[in-house]
């Protein structure tokens, strides 16, 4: 896309968003007669989020100068799905199974996916792994006295 | 006098130096990882305090809150995640110093302006707090949130945008007044609305994370070690002297803004900035990694804490959240902090003073000693080091509050920061509107209640009125700085590109 594209997408999406959002800031009930209501900053911004996004979207339209085109860079898309789907597994995992096992299994995952075939070393990941959890769970545990999650294994 | 010898008796001895030693080092770890706060470590070792003399109990709290307020600009310069709110702005140009190797110049600032502003005019500017109300505090909301006009980079409206979905954000959960609950879809953990802690480590660091996994296959490009210049403390004597005036403007602006309550060291730090860059000569290398812009963000962070301590001591005001503990820790030694504080306890008011400089002291020592083993944390590969910061800011974003599904909202939040990078939108407004939300919308409609619902308040109020004219003209102003600078480039026939600026 170019830059164009994205400035028109962007509108497009917080014109959506502004829409919803005065959608429901409308319902907010108004109950201290004196007040103006819990109602009335929302429905506020959200008519100036709608003017704001609609104003972008009609300058970028009336804008006569060529869009600039995207530049092309190598992304790398196992990468960043891969990167954003271990994160989401971890964020999930991380009450329901302890921070120690999410955090170990994450870590080595993570620490494999982002290294390349020159740097790989899974011996050295695997110690980082196990062992830095550990260390922050016993300092959240002993010295912060702020346990972390355990999770159903129970550590 | 007395008062003062006794101070200087009881804060200088071995035990009572040891204390502040002690807090000033746990301060600056809490600081340093993102999620743990001055507030937290002062939290923790309040009930210690308990069975301490007053003194010795105040000055631990004093180190743990000075050191806890400056370890932010740890992980602010080194990975560029601010450790506390307050570092927000250190990020902007302490990141990129960092990465050509100018850590340790980042590192080196201090924070006696505001105690000597304590110690000097507490009781003078006590006695101007004293006039501001709902209406004023509206007001100094309105010209906050005009930074983002100054902040938004070259796209005035996309600026605008980012701090109108911050302001949008800070609505979620219960609204301030009559507690009606707004947007929160029958999620009950939604009621208390987000952690500020939780969208900033998910908009600065886990954006970044998740961006250096899109481009993994170029994370090992141009690795070396890197050597850090760190000659004494990073500033020379003439630069010293060519940044006074950026040092004594931040420090009255930290010191105000830790005077007015509930406005913090976040925004703070950001007016610092923004006025240095607007004063500035040459404002287009603030977020390329300059001295300029990490002086002015810490100052006045360091001033906040003195600024803070005028309304806590003259008139039992905390002026934000640390403070609000202290008065607890205060009121727990039998001191009752107002007008006659000088009179009746003295002593430990000349204490905490003491203390403040002590472990301003210690501060300064401790983070130059321990500058070599920061700056070893960026030779870790990044491959490495980047998911081990994902693994803390999640534990940072669950010790915020306890909670599993702040973890899970640092994730929400990295994706938003990503869809801001993708379309140029700058993500500082975002923050700047999210700190201001509440503020603004509690004071309008306890302003507008107090006035039976006239708008003519906000101008009949002279405070306000001068705070609300201060903000159109700063807001004019630059507008017409942009507008200039757009024709300009367009007279000589080159793009005028959107892209943020920011670091």
């Amino acid at each position: 896309m170019n830059s164009k594209q994205l400035d028109m997408l962007c509108s497009a999406i917080f014109l959506v968003f502004g829409g919803v959002m005065l959608k429901f800031s409308l319902s907010i009930r108004h109950i201290i007669p004196t007040d103006v209501g819990s109602g009335y900053v929302p429905i506020f911004l959200s008519i100036c989020i709608l003017i704001t996004a609609g104003a972008k979207l009609v300058l970028t339209l009336l804008d006569k100068k060529p869009a600039k085109a995207a530049t092309k860079s190598e992304s790398d898309l196992v990468g960043g799905l891969g990167t954003v789907g271990l994160m989401l597994l971890y964020v999930i995992a991380f009450e329901p199974v302890g921070f120690l096992l999410s955090s170990m299994v994450y870590l080595f995952a993570q620490i494999l996916l982002m290294s390349n075939s020159e740097n790989r070393k899974p011996v050295l990941f695997a110690v980082i792994s196990v062992a830095l959890p550990l260390g922050i769970a016993l300092l959240f545990a002993y010295v912060i006295k702020m346990p972390l999650p355990v999770g159903i294994l129970g550590f | 006098m007395e008062m003062f010898t006794t101070a200087i008796g009881n804060v200088f001895n071995p035990m009572c130096l040891f204390l502040i030693w002690g807090g000033t080092m746990l301060g600056i770890v809490f600081g340093s990882i993102p999620g743990l706060s001055a507030t937290m470590a002062v939290v923790l070792f309040l009930p210690l305090t308990f069975g301490m003399e007053p003194t010795m109990g105040l000055a631990l709290l004093v180190g743990l809150y000075m050191g806890g307020i400056s370890g932010g600009l740890i992980s602010a310069i080194l990975l560029k995640i601010p450790g506390t709110p307050s570092s927000i702005s250190t990020v902007f140009d302490g990141g990129p110093m960092a990465e050509r190797g100018e850590a340790g110049r980042a590192l080196g600032v201090g924070s006696i302006i505001g105690i000597v502003a304590l110690i000097f005019i507490s009781p003078l500017l006590a006695k101007v707090c004293l006039l501001f109300g709902a209406t004023e505090y509206f007001a100094v909301a309105v010209f906050s949130l005009t930074i983002i006009a100054a902040l938004s980079g070259k796209d005035m409206l996309k600026g605008l945008l980012a701090g109108l979905f911050g302001l949008a954000l800070s609505m979620v959960g219960m609204a301030p007044v009559d507690a009606m609950s707004r947007f929160t879809f029958g999620n009950y953990q939604l009621l208390s609305g987000f952690d500020i802690t939780v969208l900033l480590i998910g908009v600065f660091a886990v954006t970044d994370i998740v961006q250096a996994g899109i481009g993994r296959r170029h994370l090992a490009d141009g690795f070396e070690k890197k050597t850090y210049h760190l000659k004494g403390y990073g500033l020379s004597v003439k630069e010293f002297i060519t940044q006074i005036p950026n040092f004594i403007i931040s420090s009255v602006i930290g010191i105000v803004i830790g005077i007015l309550p509930g406005i913090g060291g976040s925004t703070g730090g950001l007016l610092a900035y923004t006025a240095e860059k607007s004063r500035s000569k040459y404002p287009e290398k603030f977020g390329t990694g300059i001295i300029d812009g990490v002086i002015a963000s810490e100052t006045a962070n360091n001033a906040v804490i003195g600024g803070s301590m005028v309304p806590l001591l003259c008139m039992g005001i905390p002026g934000n959240t640390v403070a609000a503990i202290f008065l607890g820790g205060l009121l727990v030694h039998g001191i009752s902090p107002g007008p006659l504080i000088f009179q009746n306890s003295g002593e430990y008011v000349y204490g905490i003073y003491l203390a403040l400089i002590v472990s301003t002291i210690f501060m300064v020592i401790f983070e130059r000693l321990g500058l070599p083993i920061f700056t070893k944390l960026l030779d870790i590969p990044k491959h490495i080091l980047l998911p081990i910061i994902m693994v803390m800011c999640c534990v940072g974003a669950f010790s915020s509050d306890s909670r599993a599904f702040d973890v899970m909202c640092v994730l929400a939040f990295a994706m938003v920061g990503l869809l801001f990078k993708t379309f140029k939108l700058p993500s500082t407004p975002l923050i700047i509107g999210f700190i201001l939300g509440p503020m603004f919308e509690e004071n309008l409609r306890r302003a507008l209640m107090a006035s039976h619902g006239d708008w003519t308040t906000f101008v009949t109020h002279p405070i306000s009125c001068v705070f609300l004219v201060v903000a159109v003209v700063f807001c004019t102003l630059t507008v017409r700085k942009n507008l200039k600078e757009k024709k300009a480039a367009e007279a000589k026939g080159e793009a005028f590109d959107t892209a943020e600026e920011e670091g």
